[in-house]
């Protein structure tokens, strides 16, 4: 048997593109660990589905309302404990080769839709340096620990690291009765959504100290200390601005990094801004029939545009037979997906998603099609942690040259 | 009582940056999207108010600790004291997303609701 | 005879007049105080004579408090009373080995190491490379052990189902004019049986495509590649299979001994009474003599700091890459001065770095010394980046003022064997060290008469690595054990499996960090940010503790202490 398509991955975007993908045809999910729901299962915390369903769910909530639609569905089979050892791309289907308690099984699909994820970079790639004990761990194995098994690892801690989980992990621990002395950021303005600061650290009179890094971790079984300093604009510590900082924990939360080994395997281009594959309008990537969707694609600050974003891919596998692609040109951008355009296929709206490459002030996004404006908005402030979402409509033919450009309306004057 | 609040609102993750100011028996809010930021704001004035999430412990080993949450929104100052409540909980069946773990938590008028269906975790449902 | 006169006079013409130089044991011993850690060193380089059985360095620092010898903080009567035919002190891979050598024979054999388990130290913390031993210095022991080791290798991997590859090392000139030298390299190396190959700079460039220096070099096919802490675990556990004791968390307190013979080993977990000890204490090896009765050597540690880049850096090179450094003849220059090193599990090792430190055991790595193997190893292969860099680590090395093994059955205590500053190229040497060790120590045992242990298997079989066994065999091994087809570290695909089976093995510890060693489990790039959770309920599950009590390495690092709920209900 075939599948339509081959999901791996039974996160939000995994479960969203396999149920926006089951029309008539069976789709496969394919899950390493034994649940579905990837990392929503250990975010306690609420503010999911503001968007999508108009209330505040708590991320096994917002889970739970994929998880049930998918075994409500009789064309999906899932997998789970499943772990994909290779792909191979035949003529028009690929095959995809799993490992289980059940043995190793190979599975055929017209599709693939990545939804792998992404992982945590860790302390010793931001480089901080010293020794590595017990109590020394990324923010998300933390979160996984005291929300999943029930068991906290710290007592005294700080936080380096004012991303979302950073911030979110904060109150979290404070609430299970562990100090968090502060939470440190290397860079002059902090990278979690601003509603994280006011109720994770405001909240509960957490300091948050800017332009600050530990540098240094003491303690040989498990952590005593950590030496924070100053850093300079380029985020290099400044000598002589050390403190040690005795504690039982250092919880890093440094940034999230796609995972796509094995988009990469497949010879799929990535998108050195993003970090995830090149794709098109339907997240397809270079490679014809693989689609890339969810935090392997960018990392996403809500899960409800995970989702959308996963059944526009979803909707659209096996759907096109030719594509001509042009490229999305961008100034003053972080980064923009989707990176190209099919032209043959379009929408009457196309979405976009992109970040600031800087903080702004009063900022306009203006987008031209030939040097010609079809679009602009304005924005009071625009902040690179916050991405930003725009419907443009647009019909482009081959040739045509789409440029998104964001200025400061300072910028603009001077 | 408070005269003037900067705060960022919560509500969404928009995190409009709020100005309130009283102004006679009125409060006069900025920076606001959308209307859901004046009643943020005027209640960060008046009487705070967030939604709780944390974890209580069940006797099931495939799930130590589940997810719970207020089903609303709590005095902000009741918080700490519902997170040392949660300790004290145990749940010993499987609960559905929605089921009340404890009613009227902390005599706020609340109820602390179970937010992850434990009958898809655990096996013997029945509990002990 | 050393001629004290002459020391002395060099120590003063260097500015030590201060300092105290006497014979002792047949060797040098300096007295005193000096301004700096420096100064030291000096002070004992100055002091290596011809004659002379070593330096002993008691030169202090002012102000300067040495650290204590790190012990376990386990404290019990758990081995009091035990008398072993020979106890191995130190369970790194010289231990390891000398301990499953022993088994050979017909003794009792006890290893005790002072760490939660063996390879943590130096055998842990090092490059995992098969030396040919081209760079080192003609009729030392160093030379001679490192290639005996060499060659026991091959046969080595296959008892103990330990993979190597003999990969080669790519050396690089540093200057177009040094390949006039070669013709010497090539009879340096017949002297000691070590081939070495010609290569230009297309010769290079096969092996490595993008080479930093463009000046050729040359290859020494005989270098290989290994997990040096693999190895250490299965020689440790061969040695538990053939009846040998691993004491773990036992750390050597003090030595009695009545001038001739060691009487008794006290630890924190009781008192040995053997008949023979074996000194293997690595960067403690000169305190362990100096305990036993027959101190003549002194360990200065020398520090090393390596950086560990992703599997994805790999295609880098396909060989060791080396630069060539000249050596005066002084015996100056104690650094290979490093390299870019393949792994025997696909990753890149960069470094080791070289520095002097008092402290024996701070394995902190440092901001600075990290740049400074980045920068230097970059040279060689330009294509490196930051990014690859996945982790790092520092490790001491026992090195002596002689810079060699101290490999000897010890002329003062009778009941004394010492494997003592085994550093670079300690990995490759030790499975040599061992025989001789292991034989001397059985000579004294059985007083010449050296009864074989008839039962000895060689073989240990490692544990199975699904994710690097073709299909049909992978297929076989999760219908007899679904464990085995269940991914829990995904990074390196590590099974539960294999989890399982490292916790049930001889000399098997219940710490995630030792699961690691074994099995690799949070070694990828992920540095197990997923996996730990999971290795922990396994821990947990298959070894009957508390999850809050599962620790990463040692008694007090458990890794999250408390339950959150007050405990299990």
């Amino acid at each position: 048997m075939r599948y339509a398509a081959i999901v791996i991955g039974g996160g939000p975007a995994g479960m969203a593109a396999a149920c926006a993908a089951d029309g008539t045809k069976k789709v496969l999910i394919i899950e390493r660990e034994a649940r579905l729901g990837g990392i929503l299962k250990q975010c306690v915390h609420d503010g999911f589905g503001v968007i999508r369903f108009g209330e505040k769910l708590s991320g096994p909530e917002y889970a739970d309302r994929f998880i049930d639609e998918v075994y409500s569905r009789k064309n999906i089979d899932v997998r789970t404990l499943t772990f994909v050892t290779g792909i191979e791309k035949r003529d028009g289907y690929f095959v995809v080769t799993t490992t289980s308690g059940k043995g190793i099984v190979s599975y055929e699909g017209e599709n693939l839709i990545l939804a792998c994820g992404c992982r945590e970079r860790t302390a010793r790639q931001v480089n901080i340096h010293g020794t590595r004990p017990a109590g020394l761990m990324t923010a998300g194995a933390a979160q996984n620990l005291v929300n999943l098994q029930g068991v906290n690892p710290a007592g005294k801690c700080v936080i380096l690291g004012s991303g979302d989980i950073g911030l979110i992990m904060a109150r979290r621990l404070t609430l299970e009765g562990s100090t968090v002395i502060g939470v440190y950021e290397a860079k002059s303005a902090p990278s979690g959504l601003s509603r994280n600061l006011q109720q994770c650290l405001y909240d509960f009179d957490i300091p948050l100290h800017l332009k600050k890094t530990v540098t240094l971790v003491h303690g040989r079984d498990r952590v005593e200390g950590v030496t924070v300093a100053d850093v300079d604009d380029e985020m290099r510590p400044i000598a002589g601005t050390e403190e040690y900082i005795p504690c039982d924990a250092l919880i890093v939360s440094v940034g999230l990094i796609p995972e796509n080994e094995l988009a990469e395997k497949l010879g799929i281009i990535t998108d050195p801004k993003t970090k995830g594959p090149i794709v098109d309008q339907y997240m397809m990537t270079t490679l014809d029939g693989v689609y890339s969707v969810g935090n392997a694609l960018h990392v996403h600050d809500l899960v409800d545009y995970v989702s959308e974003v996963a059944e526009t891919a979803g909707k659209d596998a096996g759907r096109r037979k030719e594509r001509a692609t042009i490229e999305v040109g961008s100034r003053g951008l972080g980064y923009i997906v989707p990176q190209k355009v099919d032209v043959l296929n379009q929408e009457e709206y196309t979405v976009y998603y992109f970040r600031t490459a800087r903080e702004t002030g009063k900022a306009k996004l203006t987008v031209t099609v030939n040097g010609v404006e079809i679009y602009s908005k304005k924005y009071s402030a625009l902040r690179p942690p916050e991405a930003e979402r725009v419907r443009i409509k647009h019909s482009l033919k081959a040739g045509d040259e789409l440029k998104f450009v964001l200025e400061e309306e300072d910028d603009r004057k001077a | 009582m408070t005269e003037r609040l900067e705060t960022i609102c919560i509500v969404c993750p928009n995190g409009c940056r709020l100005v309130a100011e009283r102004k006679g028996n009125a409060i006069e809010v900025r920076g606001n999207k959308c209307p859901r930021g004046i009643a943020y704001a005027e209640a960060e004035m008046t009487a705070p108010t967030r939604s709780f999430t944390g974890t209580v412990a069940s006797v099931f080993a495939e799930m130590p600790v589940v997810p719970v949450r207020t089903a609303g929104e709590v005095p902000k100052d009741k918080i700490k004291e519902i997170a040392a409540q949660t300790r004290e909980i145990l749940l010993k069946r499987a609960y559905a997303t929605g089921e009340v773990a404890e009613a009227n938590i902390c005599g706020t008028g609340v109820d602390l609701i179970v937010t992850a269906d434990m009958r898809k975790v655990v096996g013997n449902t029945e509990g002990v | 005879m050393v001629d004290v006169k002459k020391i002395k006079k060099k120590l003063v013409k260097a500015g030590f007049a201060d300092i105290g130089v006497s014979e002792f044991n047949g060797g040098v011993r300096l007295t005193g105080e000096a301004e700096r850690y420096e100064d030291v060193l000096e002070c004992g380089t100055l002091a290596v004579a011809k004659g002379s059985r070593g330096v002993i360095n008691d030169v202090k620092v002012k102000g300067y408090v040495p650290e204590k010898m790190r012990v376990s903080p386990v404290s019990d009567d758990k081995y009091d009373g035990k008398s072993p035919d020979v106890l191995v002190i130190g369970g790194g891979i010289v231990g390891a080995a000398i301990a499953r050598e022993l088994t050979k024979y017909a003794l009792s054999v006890t290893l005790v190491e002072k760490e939660y388990d063996i390879a943590t130290g130096q055998s842990a913390r090092n490059d995992g490379m098969i030396h040919a031993g081209i760079d080192l210095k003609p009729a030392s022991n160093k030379v001679k052990y490192n290639c005996r080791g060499n060659a026991m290798y091959p046969e080595l991997s296959k008892e103990l189902d330990v993979p190597i590859e003999m990969c080669g090392q790519c050396v690089l000139y540093t200057a177009r004019w040094q390949k006039i030298l070669f013709p010497l390299i090539k009879l340096r190396g017949a002297k000691n049986g070590i081939p070495v190959e010609k290569l230009d700079n297309e010769g290079v460039k096969k092996l490595i495509p993008s080479p930093g220096i463009k000046y050729g070099g040359f290859m020494c096919p005989s270098a290989g590649i290994l997990s040096p802490y693999l190895m250490t675990v299965a020689l440790a556990e061969n040695a538990a299979k053939n009846g040998a004791e691993i004491c773990t968390d036992t750390a050597v307190t003090a030595i009695v001994n009545d001038g001739e013979k060691i009487t008794a080993v006290k630890t924190n977990r009781g008192t040995f009474y053997p008949k023979v000890v074996v000194n293997a204490a690595g960067v403690y090896s000169d305190v362990i003599a100096e305990w036993a009765g027959d101190r003549h050597f002194t360990i200065h540690p020398r520090r090393g700091v390596e950086a560990v880049l992703d599997k994805k850096a790999r295609k880098t090179t396909s060989t060791v890459i080396g630069k060539f450094v000249i050596k005066s003849s002084t015996g100056k220059g104690h650094t290979k001065g490093g390299g870019v090193i393949v792994t025997i599990d696909g990753n890149l090792i960069l470094g080791p770095s070289a520095s002097e430190t008092p402290e024996r055991e701070n394995e902190a790595t440092t901001a600075k010394e990290f740049d400074e193997v980045f920068e230097k190893q970059k040279k060689l292969a330009p294509e490196l980046k930051r990014s690859d860099v996945i982790t790092y680590f520092a490790g001491t090395r026992a090195a002596t003022y002689e810079e060699e093994f101290v490999v000897e059955k010890s002329p003062v205590i009778k009941n004394l064997v010492q494997a003592a500053g085994i550093q670079s190229p300690g990995v490759t040497a030790a499975p040599a060290i061992a025989k001789d060790v292991a034989k001397w120590a059985a000579e004294i045992v059985f007083d010449g008469k050296v009864k074989m242990n008839e039962n000895f298997d060689p073989i240990r079989k490692g544990i199975p690595r699904p994710a690097e066994m073709e299909p049909e065999a992978r297929k076989k091994l999760i219908e007899e054990n679904p464990d085995y087809g269940v991914v829990v570290c995904r990074c390196e695909e590590v099974t539960k499996g294999e989890i399982v089976e490292a916790l049930r093995r001889p000399a098997a510890v219940m710490a995630v960090d030792a699961v690691k060693r074994r099995v690799r489990a949070g070694m990828g790039r992920c540095q197990g940010g997923f996996c730990t959770p999971l290795v922990m309920k396994i821990i947990s599950e298959e070894c009957g503790i508390p999850l809050n009590e599962v620790r990463k390495k040692g008694a007090g690092s458990e890794i999250a202490p408390r339950y959150t709920k007050g405990g299990d209900k």
